[in-house]
């Protein structure tokens, strides 16, 4: 039975996008704390490798994945605590940091590479088996991280736009000079960002290599970390939006295979460029708006106090 | 702002400084480095034995560090000129292979005309390729709608994308099992080599860039209007100088510099346009124009240091069996050490 | 600032000084070196040429591996190269396709070192190329496939649309057609040797579009068979047979490369002095051979394979025109052959592919 394109594309898309949701949403915490982390994909791979390592030795999915969740908090504090304690530059140590990856997790994985793993086990409820379409494709039966992606974003954005702990988040974005002089203590909330945003990195990179492909390689993030970055702008900072973009972003990936699938004569590269491009597009129609958009204080390093 | 007489006698007296500052960092680095290897189970003093006997010892090493050297040189260059300005340029990737692509369609518009001609023409397209490709971020910032940093980012993902398109498409060659790669350029377009290793060409227009860069930034009008421009873009402006058109210039003019480095790939390293082209040199420059403040001699040595570390990992996979990639924590240490020590305020970025 | 020079200086002093001892003594034979573009634990393409070499370094004394892991298709497989002909290596294996510029670059600089380089292309006297034509022996795979399916569609991975690949998908489909005339072969390229992502992606895609037997042409089968097999679809494996562990309800049947011999020959004839690059194909029986059948596979299917398998070895070729392409036109006009050696140009699918070339 063949599944619609529609619905191949959507099942594709939450599966791609998974981790694509939970890496941008790490790194919108830390952008709206006024925090550019481009070694993002150094902390994808750093989870994907921790994770699958973990999960090798001691058996369990679950034990790799909180290691790479952990793996992946450590690494953005160490980052944190270069460009917030340190006050370097924001932009070379995020770089700094995709080589850590890079080469961390080559010599973590290493020794792990073909082994073979369970990975995350996947659940489907029965009544939505029953659906048409549904019950041959891959649509609902999720893994523990794609379920909880949208109540994840759901929570990030309460946290950040609901509590006084995501104000004086947004507001040290903003402004670190005025958060200060307000009482709230810039350092440690940019910490508590990028630990916090580290770990959602790391499951991020799980997410590839305990349930996607239920394998270890080297680089095998392809670019995913910088892909989150360009969708933290598209989403405009906004963690539900992020939903959408990621879904977006992930389904351009399936879409291309999936026309292929059908025989179709669209070139894969030029679906590959289209959500870049239309970022770009975005952007520029915002681009008289762009004071609400960015957090104004975003890259720079704030030097008022510790 | 002019500079004190002070100043420029502490300024002069950096070269000799900043040998000696590189050194210190290398020193420690390798002693952090040497302690992960002790970590993987390997002899730290065999491998740094069998790195210098790769890399430095043999005249083919040696040879291989300049290779690698080329584009990094010119990747920094691309940064650090719109640096002068306060921009921020992380397209090094997009506009190597944008440089790439327009110089590979100069060779394929004139194959069979003389070196004399194609070079020219191929080098021309390379610089216009990077040049075009910044020049879009440069308008979009300078018309104030998008920040640069954003820009040039987004479209380091576009223009592998397409190369990758021609490749696997109207410029593919059926010859080789229809390996996705364009045919080999026309020999008037190939730059040469030299001693029969792989140095080409790139290196002498390499080097004349950087030279170019430090004589327009220290020796004409332009660069010192550069810096007080970057410095405050507002008074600037009130003044009556066309900031809109230095952002673009100076973001072109680097792009194109990074095309340079892209026609050097694959004019002069590779003969062909493959996927391959670029391991992240655009990343690499931007990290080596940091490390060395924009300064023209310290690009020359932080380009080095760079190559023989990525050389180092070559021959640590053959001799001591680890995974190549390994070397990216050298990297990464010797970065993390410039980063954690540059903490007060008022350091040159 | 000074203690600082000092140390610098000395470390170079120090550094020169250890660069001045020779090597150690216990020269082997024959040092052999191997560069690969994925890691030897694959279960795959890279898997194949690491046992077949760690086999021939077992099996004659005084020969040594050395190996380089994850080696991109670029002038950085030169670098390694060198270096591992500096390291004394006299036999130098490019495993793959797009080391062949490198390769051959460096084989003019060193004429005294013998290359066999997986893949097509002149040779040289120092310069030999080969490769495993599974192309013919990708037909009984289709025959088992054909037997196998209930939806008529069969799902098949390429990595890199290169000749061998289109001819591995070609007798796929033609062996499924000989025992099922209503087959489909649906093919989907991911675009690169190894991208683990989008080869689980693509096997999902060829799932949702209802085939239920899956092949491939990349480098790792692992990812693809497994993805398959969470979703109880069969696969038929491809590259090494040691991949059929990962589905053990949905493994049909597979095809593995079988390197030793040949590397055997090769090593001797390096040693005594005697290598003359040539160009070797060998198929089924000799450089390629048919996995176990899985538990799910009827004894008659099993027979008919091993009875297709068996006329593949006898020298039966299914690339013999007339055949049709698959859009409309011909491929091969009749009488006409393509022949082992020929594969790499291959550049059309044959009728009842579902696919573009380019």
């Amino acid at each position: 039975m063949t599944t619609p394109l529609l619905i191949g594309l959507l099942a594709g898309a939450i599966l791609s996008g998974t981790s694509l949701l939970y890496a941008t949403l790490g790194e919108t915490l830390a952008e709206r704390s006024g925090i550019v982390n481009l070694g993002l994909e150094g902390i994808l791979l750093t989870g994907a490798s921790v994770g699958f390592a973990v999960t090798v030795i001691t058996g369990s999915a679950w034990l790799g994945l909180a290691a790479a969740s952990l793996a992946g908090g450590l690494v953005n504090a160490l980052f944190g605590w270069l460009v917030v304690t340190r006050k370097a530059n924001q932009l070379a140590s995020g770089l700094a940091m995709m080589f850590f990856g890079f080469g961390a997790s080559a010599l973590i994985g290493a020794p792990y590479v073909g082994a073979v793993i369970a990975g995350l086990p996947k659940w489907r409820p029965s009544w939505l088996a029953g659906l048409p379409w549904v019950r041959s494709t891959t649509l609902f039966n999720y893994d523990l991280l794609t379920w909880l992606a949208v109540p994840v974003a759901i929570l990030v954005w309460w946290a950040l736009f609901r509590t006084r702990w995501g104000l004086g988040l947004r507001a040290v974005g903003e402004s670190p000079a005025a958060a200060f002089a307000a009482g709230r203590n810039p350092a440690a909330l940019q910490y508590q960002a990028l630990c916090i945003g580290g770990m959602l990195g790391g499951l991020a990179g799980a997410h590839l290599s305990l349930s996607l492909t239920l394998t270890w390689a080297e680089y095998m993030t392809a670019g995913r970390g910088f892909i989150a970055i360009a969708l933290v702008i598209f989403s405009k900072w906004d963690p539900l939006r992020a939903i959408a973009g990621a879904l977006l972003f992930g389904g351009a990936e399936a879409l291309q295979l999936q026309l292929q699938a059908r025989g179709s004569a669209v070139s894969p590269f030029v679906l590959e460029m289209s959500p870049y491009l239309l970022t770009l597009l975005v952007l520029l129609a915002w681009g008289g708006a762009r004071r609400l958009a960015a957090p104004a204080s975003l890259g720079r390093t704030f030097y008022g106090s510790n | 702002m002019p500079e004190s007489g002070a100043l420029t006698a502490l300024r002069n007296s950096g070269a000799a400084r900043s040998v000696v500052r590189t050194g210190a960092i290398c020193a420690i680095a390798l002693a952090v480095f040497a302690a992960i290897l002790l970590a993987a189970g390997k002899d730290p003093l065999k491998a740094y034995q069998d790195t210098f006997r790769h890399t430095l010892a043999s005249a083919y090493g040696f040879s291989e560090l300049v290779v690698r050297m080329t584009p990094l040189l010119l990747a920094a260059v691309a940064v650090a000129l719109p640096s002068r300005l306060g921009l921020i340029n992380v397209g090094g990737e997009g506009q190597i292979y944008m440089g790439a692509f327009m110089a590979s369609a100069g060779a394929f518009l004139f194959p069979g005309a003389p070196a004399w001609i194609l070079l020219p023409v191929v080098v021309s397209m390379g610089f216009l390729g990077g040049a075009i490709w910044a020049a879009i971020p440069g308008v979009l910032r300078a018309a104030k709608l998008v920040n640069e940093t954003v820009t040039t980012l987004l479209l380091n993902y576009v223009a592998p994308l397409i190369v990758s398109y021609f490749i696997f498409g109207p410029w593919r060659a059926v010859e080789n099992s229809a390996y996705p790669q364009t045919s080999v350029f026309p020999a008037g377009a190939q730059l040469p080599t030299y001693f029969d290793t792989r140095i080409h060409a790139g290196l002498f227009i390499a080097l004349v860039s950087l030279l170019v860069y430090w004589a327009v930034m220290e020796k004409t009008r332009w660069g010192i209007e550069m810096r007080a421009i970057g410095g405050n873009p507002e008074a600037a402006q009130r003044l009556g100088i066309p900031v809109p058109v230095w952002i673009v210039a100076a973001l072109a003019i680097g792009g194109g510099f990074a095309g340079l480095a892209g026609m050097g790939e694959a004019m002069g390293v590779a003969g062909r346009l493959r996927q391959s082209l670029s391991p992240g040199y655009g990343f690499t420059g931007f990290l080596v124009s940091w490390l060395a403040g924009g300064r023209p001699l310290e690009i020359l040595f932080m380009a080095f240091l760079f190559a023989i570390i990525t050389s180092a990992g070559d021959a640590l996979q053959i001799t001591q069996g680890l995974p190549y990639a390994v070397i990216n924590i050298l990297l990464a240490t010797i970065l993390f050490i410039v980063l954690a020590s540059r903490s007060a305020p008022g350091t040159r970025r | 600032m000074k203690s600082s020079f000092g140390v610098f200086v000395s470390g170079l002093v120090l550094a020169c000084c250890l660069a001045a001892q020779p090597a150690l003594a216990q020269q082997p034979k024959l040092i052999i070196g191997a560069v690969y573009v994925g890691s030897v634990n694959d279960y795959g393409y890279n898997r194949s040429f690491h046992d077949a070499l760690t086999q021939v370094a077992r099996d004659l004394p005084g020969v040594k591996l050395i190996e380089a892991e994850n080696v991109p298709e670029s002038g950085e497989a030169e670098s390694v190269m060198e270096g591992m002909i500096q390291q004394g290596a006299k036999l130098v294996v490019p495993t793959s396709f797009g080391y062949s510029d490198s390769a051959r670059k460096v084989a003019k600089r060193h004429r005294d070192v013998a290359f066999e380089f997986a893949g097509d292309g002149d040779t040289e006297r120092n310069f030999g190329v080969f490769f495993g034509s599974t192309q013919r022996a990708m037909y009984p795979m289709g025959v088992a496939a054909g037997k196998m399916t209930k939806s008529n569609k069969l799902g098949f991975v390429v990595g890199i649309p290169i000749g061998y690949a289109l001819g591995n998908v070609n007798a796929f489909q033609m062996g499924a057609r000989s025992v099922n005339p209503n087959v489909q072969t649906i093919v989907v390229v991911t675009g690169g040797w190894s991208d683990k992502a989008k080869e689980a992606a693509a096997a999902n895609a060829l799932l949702d579009q209802g085939c239920d037997v899956v092949s491939m042409h990349v480098d790792s089968p692992a990812t693809i068979i497994q993805a398959v097999e969470g979703r109880g679809a069969m696969s038929i494996g491809f590259q090494s047979i040691e991949a059929r562990a990962l589905a053990p309800k949905g493994w049909i049947t597979g095809l593995g490369f079988t390197w030793a011999p040949f590397f055997t020959s090769v090593a001797k004839s390096v040693m005594a002095g005697t290598f003359r690059g040539e160009a070797v194909y060998k198929g089924l029986g000799e450089m390629v051979a048919v996995g176990p059948f899985g538990p799910s596979v009827p004894a008659d299917v099993q027979a008919l394979v091993k009875k297709s398998a068996d006329e593949v070895a006898k020298g039966f070729n299914p690339f013999t025109g007339p055949l049709k392409n698959n859009r409309g036109g011909t491929a091969l006009p009749s009488g006409a052959t393509v022949g082992a050696d020929q594969m790499g140009s291959m550049n059309w699918y044959v009728e009842g592919v579902v696919g573009r070339v380019r």
